[in-house]
C-alpha cells in the first residue's frame, strides 16, 4: 500500500512535469512561425500539440532505453528509488517554472538530469555522479549543438537571402512563411517523440520497480502513452508565450527567410543527432538556430543581452534543479527515511510553488493576442515595422 | 590537445551530424528558394502569355523538383524519428546514465 501510494504521487509527478515540458517547449517549434505571422499563436500551439501527441506513439526506443537500458531495476526498486525519481521530477518541475516565470528558454531535459543528479547525491553521497559522464554527455553536447545548429542557420540565411535578391522581397517572405509551417511541424514531431517518451520511461521505471511491470518482457502500457502524451499536448496547448516571446522577438528580429532557415537548421540538428545516438537539447539547438539565423541576415541583430541570460540559466540549470531536487528529498525525509508522508509533503509543496508562481505571472502576462502577427503584411515585415518586443518579466 | 579532447567528445559522431545538418538544413532552405524561383518563373512566363511557354515549363520543371527534394528530407526526417537507434544506450545524454546505481536499502 506504502509503495503504491509513492507510486501514485510519481505518475502524478511524471505527468505535471511532462505538462511543464510542454508548455516550456512549445516555444522551440512555434517561436518563429509566431513571430513573422506565419500561423496565429492559437493555431500554431493547437499544431503543436497535436504533432507533440502524434510524436508521443511513433516509437518506444526512448522509453525503452531510460526504463530498461541504462538503470538496473535493483537501483531503482521500492520506496527508497521512487523518493528519488519524485525528488528528480519536482526539482526539474521547479525549475521549468522558475525559468519560465523570467521567460527564459532552458532545457528540460538538463532540468531532469539536474534534478535526479541532485536527489541521487542526497540520497547515497557525491559517489553516485559521475562528473565525466556529465561533461561526457550533457555539457559538450549541449555547447556544440548551439554551435553546430547556429552555424548551419547562419550559412542557410545567408543562402536564403541572396535569392531573395532574385525573388523580391514580398514574394519570398510571403513563401518562405509557408515552408516555416512544415519545419516546425517537423520540429513539434521530433520534440514528441523525444520528450513524451522520457516521462513514459520515468513511468515505465517506476512500474517496473515496484513490480506492476514485467522487465524480461518490457512494453510500454498504452495507459501511460496515452497520459504521457495527453500531459506533452495540453502543456503545448496551453501555449507558453512568455518564453515563445523570448524566443521568438526578444533574441532577434525574425523574419519568415530567418524562421524558416532556423527551424530547418534545428529540426536537421535534432533528427541527425537523434539518429547518430547523440540527441541533444531542443532549447539549445532551436536557440543556436534563432541566433545563427540572426547573424545570417545582413545587417542583422542579435540583442545579446538576452543571450546572455539565456546561457547564465543553461549554465545553472544543472545545479538550480539539482539543489532543488536534493531540497525536495531532504525534506521528504525529515519525516522519515522514505515515508509517504515525506513524499506527499513535497508534493503539495510543489504544487504550491507551482500555483504561487502562477499567479505572480498574472502581473505582467503575455497572451497569445500580443504576439499575434498574422495581420503583418511581407511589405510591413521587410519595412521592419515591427522590432523585438519587451522583456515580459 | 586533440588527443585529451576526444574522450570527452565523439568529434567523428559530431562530424557526421554537422555534415548531415547542414546538407539537410542548409540545402532544405535553398532547395525551397529555388521551389519559389521556379514558381515566379513559371507564373511570369504565363503572364507573358504563349512565346514563354518554354520558360514557364522550365519554372515549373524547377518548382516540381525542388519540391520533391523537400519533401524527400521531411520523409527521411521523419524515418529517422522511427528509426532512433537502440543499440547505443551509452551514448545518450540520458539523466539516469549518470547516476551511479545505489545499493537498495530494502534488499
Amino acid at each position: 500500500m506504502g509503495s503504491t501510494l509513492v507510486l501514485v504521487i510519481v505518475i502524478v509527478a511524471a505527468v505535471s512535469f511532462d505538462f511543464t515540458n510542454g508548455f516550456h517547449d512549445t516555444a522551440n517549434a512555434m517561436a518563429t512561425s509566431i513571430a513573422t505571422g506565419a500561423l496565429k499563436p492559437v493555431v500554431a500551439v493547437v499544431l503543436s500539440a497535436t504533432l507533440n501527441f502524434v510524436g508521443a506513439f511513433v516509437s518506444i526506443s526512448v522509453a525503452t532505453t531510460i526504463a530498461k537500458g541504462i538503470v538496473p531495476a535493483s537501483a531503482t526498486a521500492g520506496a527508497g528509488g521512487l523518493s528519488v525519481v519524485e525528488a528528480a521530477l519536482i526539482g526539474a518541475m521547479t525549475w521549468n517554472l522558475i525559468t519560465w516565470y523570467f521567460t527564459i528558454p532552458s532545457s528540460s531535459s538538463h532540468a531532469l538530469i539536474g534534478g535526479l543528479i541532485g536527489a541521487s547525491i542526497a540520497s547515497v553521497g557525491s559517489g553516485a555522479v559521475s562528473v565525466h559522464g556529465i561533461v561526457q554527455k550533457v555539457v559538450a553536447p549541449g555547447i556544440l549543438a548551439i554551435f553546430v545548429c547556429g552555424i548551419v542557420a547562419f550559412l542557410a540565411t545567408s543562402a536564403a537571402y541572396r535569392l531573395i535578391r532574385r525573388l523580391g522581397q514580398e514574394e519570398a517572405r510571403a513563401g518562405y512563411r509557408y515552408g516555416q509551417i512544415g519545419s516546425a511541424s517537423l520540429v513539434s514531431l521530433a520534440h514528441g517523440t523525444n520528450d513524451a517518451q522520457k516521462t513514459m520511461g520515468v513511468v515505465a521505471l517506476a512500474l517496473i520497480s515496484t513490480g506492476h511491470l514485467s522487465a524480461t518482457h518490457f512494453t510500454v502500457p498504452i495507459w501511460v502513452k496515452l497520459i504521457c502524451a495527453t500531459a506533452m499536448a495540453l502543456g503545448t496547448a496551453s501555449g507558453g508565450w512568455r518564453i515563445i516571446n523570448t524566443m521568438g522577438n526578444r533574441i532577434t528580429t525574425v523574419e519568415s527567410p530567418q524562421g524558416f532557415a532556423a527551424e530547418s537548421a534545428s529540426a536537421a540538428t535534432i533528427l541527425a543527432s537523434s539518429y547518430y545516438g547523440y540527441p541533444l537539447s531542443t532549447t539549445q539547438v532551436v536557440s543556436g538556430g534563432v541566433m545563427g539565423a540572426g547573424l545570417g541576415k545582413r545587417g542583422g541583430v542579435v540583442h545579446w543581452p538576452v543571450v546572455g541570460q539565456m546561457v547564465l540559466a543553461w549554465v545553472i540549470t544543472l545545479p538550480a534543479a539539482g539543489l532543488v531536487g536534493a531540497a525536495a528529498w531532504n525534506i521528504a525525509n525529515v519525516f522519515g527515511k522514505h515515508s509517504q508522508v515525506g513524499a506527499v509533503v513535497i508534493a503539495l509543496l510543489a504544487a504550491a510553488m507551482a500555483l504561487g508562481l502562477w499567479t505572480l505571472s498574472k502581473r505582467n502576462r503575455v497572451t497569445a493576442r500580443d504576439l499575434d502577427r498574422t495581420g503583418v503584411t511581407p511589405e510591413q515585415e521587410a519595412e521592419g515595422a515591427f522590432a523585438a518586443r519587451p522583456a515580459a518579466a | 590537445m586533440f588527443v585529451l579532447a576526444t574522450p570527452i567528445v565523439d568529434w567523428s559522431a559530431m562530424w557526421k551530424i554537422f555534415a548531415v545538418t547542414l546538407a539537410a538544413g542548409a540545402g532544405v532552405v535553398v532547395a525551397f528558394g529555388f521551389l519559389l524561383l521556379g514558381l515566379k518563373l513559371a507564373n511570369g512566363s504565363r503572364a507573358n502569355g504563349s512565346r514563354a511557354s518554354g520558360s514557364r515549363l522550365g519554372g515549373y520543371t524547377l518548382a516540381g523538383v525542388c519540391g520533391a527534394l523537400c519533401l524527400g528530407v521531411i520523409v527521411v526526417g521523419v524515418y529517422a524519428m522511427t528509426k532512433k537507434p537502440k543499440s547505443k544506450p551509452t551514448a545518450k545524454p540520458k539523466a539516469a546514465a549518470l547516476i551511479v546505481p545505489a545499493p537498495d536499502p530494502h534488499v
